[in-house]
């Protein structure tokens, strides 16, 4: 009788264990949904995961919540959590790329923390983390730069745990789907239908027979934006990049916005005014960034306030910043309230951080 | 009774599920395949009408018709005949033995059930008499552009599936490493890089190891291309800067090129790299440079420098030729033009000496220094007797074709090539007759058929070896943490 008591006790024990395991992570994943997602795009298990990026917590969620909203291209989603993200590069990458896809680039630049260039454009290089590494293809997928777009998909993957993650597969079936490379995109999409996941939407992307009309529209709009002349360039030459998209097809206004804001992040403004169209796009942000050079070299008229399409109520706010400036001898305690979302500040108070 | 009934019954069921595990009994999805894929052919690898060498691995492969059923495929070379049943077609290593101790070519006959209608075909291996060097050995790396993770140098026996590793990144923290190269496919002479912190070139001669600087003070880079010399002491190598760029245009990827290059060459037995100022100029570039079968001249390719990257498509490399003095280890200063980019449309990369001395194998791109990239990179043999160019149409596909290396026997050669996907290297031999005839090539043999559907790497620098070599990626990994480097002067 006492060995059957022991045997019950133990057996409850054990169910306890399992239930609480159990319990434990059914929590896990209802708290950490994209760090599940995040993993499964990845290609490995939640401990291989764990191994990989540390255990969850809520800034990974949000980082990972990004990444994993952007590969569906759900902008919305993305435009949400970037707004729970805390000063970030890739945080700071999305919500620019969520706003872009909305025609918002430029005037919703400065509401947000911006880490000069690297939050249009993410730094791939020796020292880049590979969760950004990652991310870095998206911009390029949207703007339609596919050789960039591929070769940062193959870095993502190429420094990824698993090698093969869905994301990089997909990304490189679509670059290649849309350049017309079909020989390359059959590999990758012959790997995605043996995927119990991924499987439908390989299925829906063999091509072209498989194409609905939605997706072929997809992939021809994709390849109006493609570059119609060869270049070769650096990795790194992210302006002479966007201008050559821009060269084939000067109506790119995605392509245009992110060299302007590329032009004004990084403080160029000669660069800004050469690439600047005003028929093309405008936003107040590159009418302040116009007064701020025509300041500098005295064309502050009519007739370019008018050929720049800069608004007297612009022209009037920056009057006013100047004389804040000029009487608190560049003190920004009194500008911060009232310009601090203003392209002004961002020229006259930004400051690169010198990393060690 | 009972006990042993459920015991056998439990067996079978656990022999169902490791076979579903195993992948043996999985199904897999063959799709896409057809035009404008990478599965053309009904079978894959694509061994309809190849030339295989008489001591190759079995040639497994798998039907690629997605709706296709009732496979069953028939071997038969003399009096040896084999019948297999299934999708994929996976040998047992003394079967295959057998079919190829007929010496005869194979006839196979295929037929499936695909569409309702039951479709036939009868195609041939051709079985060539002359072996292929048992040893492959190559690099696996994602072609990730300018940068690498997980780097391997692997060797493969090609008569079986066995595989070691000769160096990998675990032993050598993750540190980039360039291919591994025999000399005329000597196993006991052969060499490779490990770059970067307490890297150096690895020489394997005799079967000593040693970690050499390859650079002195005068060179514009330690060494990067080169070939050691057929006696050993000496080897030739190109000095390069080299630069990565990227191609907007749709689809044509990384483009790699010098913006300066010079030749020099090693003394390995005195520690001591020789300089040259006739290949010094600033105004022409050389680079690949390579013996000849005799070691008494060494090919390389050679253009006008040009404004890069703008001129980059002006790129266009000859292939000449100087005396080489195996005494002294110096370089003759005139050099013999033996085929003119400027006279024809091109621009030929790594030139290659057969053993037995009769051909040259080269390739020839558009323009510039990185083949790889490049689908219109064909592959070309100079045969050495006549200056007769071979095209090589059975061999080159409309993808790259290019890191080619000779079996010690000058009868076959491997390559890399990106035929079918057009992203990822795979190897592939050619049969060369006597005359310098080409057989159909064939791609490397796996013992899963659908390895290469799940290789995301290429295999780069495929490089034939008559033995295996005699160091491993345990001994290695020792060199790079504990040796120090041997320097030069």
């Amino acid at each position: 009788m006492p060995g059957k008591k022991v045997k019950w006790i133990i057996g409850i024990s054990l169910a306890t264990l399992l239930l609480v395991a159990g319990g434990s992570q059914v929590y896990f994943l209802l708290r950490y949904p994209y760090f599940r997602e995040y993993a499964r795009i990845n290609g490995v298990n939640l401990v291989q995961a764990r191994e990989t990026w540390g255990h969850p917590s809520e800034i990974s969620e949000v980082a990972m919540g990004l990444a994993v909203e952007a590969s569906r291209e759900n902008w919305e989603a993305v435009a949400r959590i970037a707004a729970k993200d805390r000063k970030s590069e890739v945080g700071t990458y999305y919500y620019n790329l969520a706003n872009a896809m909305k025609g918002q680039l430029a005037d919703r630049l400065m509401d947000y923390y911006q880490p000069f260039e690297r939050g249009l454009f993410l730094p791939v290089g020796e020292k880049s983390q590979p969760f950004v590494i990652a991310c870095a293809s998206d911009v390029w997928f949207a703007l339609g730069e596919m050789s960039m777009a591929e070769r940062d998909a193959m870095l993502g993957m190429l420094f990824s745990p698993a090698h093969n993650g869905s994301r990089y597969l997909k990304r490189l079936a679509e670059t290649n789907l849309v350049t017309g490379n079909y020989e390359t995109a059959s590999k990758y999409l012959r790997m995605l239908a043996n995927s119990p996941a991924d499987r439908k939407w390989a299925l829906e992307r063999f091509p072209e027979t498989n194409w609905s009309p939605e997706y072929r529209e997809r992939i021809e709009r994709k390849r109006a934006l493609l570059p119609r002349f060869d270049l070769v360039h650096g990795m790194d030459q992210t302006q002479l990049t966007l201008r050559v998209l821009l060269n084939s097809n000067p109506s790119n206004k995605m392509a245009l916005d992110y060299l302007l804001c590329f032009d004004l992040l990084t403080k160029n403004l000669d660069a800004f005014v050469a690439d600047y169209a005003p028929s093309l796009t405008s936003s107040h942000l590159y009418e302040e960034a116009m007064l701020i050079f025509l300041t500098a070299k005295g064309g502050m008229n009519e007739e370019n306030f008018r050929h720049y399409n800069i608004r007297e109520e612009t022209v009037r706010r920056f009057n006013r910043f100047v004389s804040i400036y000029q009487r608190d001898k560049g003190s920004s305690q009194n500008i911060v309230g009232e310009f601090g979302k203003t392209y002004w500040y961002y020229f006259y108070y930004a400051a690169r951080k010198e990393k060690s | 009774m009972q006990p042993e009934k459920k015991r056998v019954e439990f067996t079978g069921i656990l022999l169902g599920v490791l076979l579903l595990l195993s992948g043996c009994g999985g199904k897999t999805d063959v799709r896409p395949v057809g035009g404008e894929t990478d599965r053309t052919g009904f079978i894959f690898p694509e061994y309809c009408d190849v030339t295989i060498p008489c001591n190759i691995a079995p040639l497994n492969f798998y039907y690629t018709e997605p709706e296709g059923k009732h496979f069953v495929t028939t071997f038969t070379a003399g009096e040896h005949s084999f019948r297999q049943k299934g999708r994929e077609v996976c040998w047992r290593e003394k079967d295959w033995a057998r079919l190829l101790s007929a010496h005869t070519d194979i006839r196979v006959e295929s037929s499936y059930l695909a569409g309702g209608r039951q479709e036939s075909f009868t195609w041939v291996i051709h079985v060539s008499e002359d072996p292929i060097d048992p040893c492959l050995t190559y690099r696996l790396i994602e072609p990730g552009f300018e940068v690498w993770d997980d780097l391997e140098i692997v060797e493969r026996n090609l008569e079986s599936f066995q595989t070691r590793l000769l160096s990998d990144w675990s032993h050598t923290a993750n540190n980039c490493m360039n291919c591994h190269i025999h000399s005329q496919a000597r196993g006991d002479l052969s060499m490779f890089y490990i770059r970067g912190k307490n890297g150096g070139a690895i020489l394997n001669r005799n079967g000593s190891l040693r970690k050499l600087t390859l650079k002195d003070s005068s060179m514009i880079s330690p060494t990067v291309y080169g070939e050691i010399h057929p006696a050993g002491r000496f080897g030739v190598f190109s000095t390069n800067i080299i630069v990565p760029g990227i191609h907007s245009f749709r689809g044509k990827r990384m483009e790699v090129f010098d913006t300066a290059s010079d030749l020099c060459v090693a003394d390995f037995d005195n520690n001591r790299m020789l300089t040259f100022p006739a290949s010094a100029r600033k105004d022409v570039f050389e680079t690949f440079p390579v013996f000849s079968a005799d070691g008494n001249y060494v090919y390389y390719c050679a253009a006008p420098a040009r404004q890069l990257p703008a001129q980059v498509e002006q790129m266009h490399y000859s292939l000449v030729r100087v005396p080489f003095d195996a005494q002294t280890g110096s370089l003759g200063a005139l050099a013999d033009t033996l085929w003119s980019a400027h006279a024809n449309a091109g621009s030929v990369c790594h030139p290659k000496a057969s053993p037995d001395g009769r051909w040259l194998l080269f390739t020839l791109a558009d323009y510039g220094t990185f083949p790889i990239n490049h689908p219109e990179c064909d592959l070309r043999m100079l045969n050495l007797q006549t200056g007769e160019i071979l095209t090589l149409d059975a061999v080159n596909a409309d993808k790259s074709d290019t890191y080619h290396s000779w079996s010690s026997n000058s009868r076959w050669f491997a390559f890399a090539s990106k035929r079918g996907d057009g992203m990822f290297g795979k190897p592939y031999f050619s049969h060369v007759s006597p005359d310098g005839t080409c057989g159909k090539p064939f791609l490397l043999p796996q013992k899963d058929p659908h390895f290469y559907d799940n290789m995301l790497r290429s295999f780069n620098v495929p490089d034939l070896g008559d033995a295996p070599v005699s160091f491993d990626v345990g001994q290695v990994g020792r060199l790079w943490k504990d040796t120090p480097s041997e320097p030069f002067d």
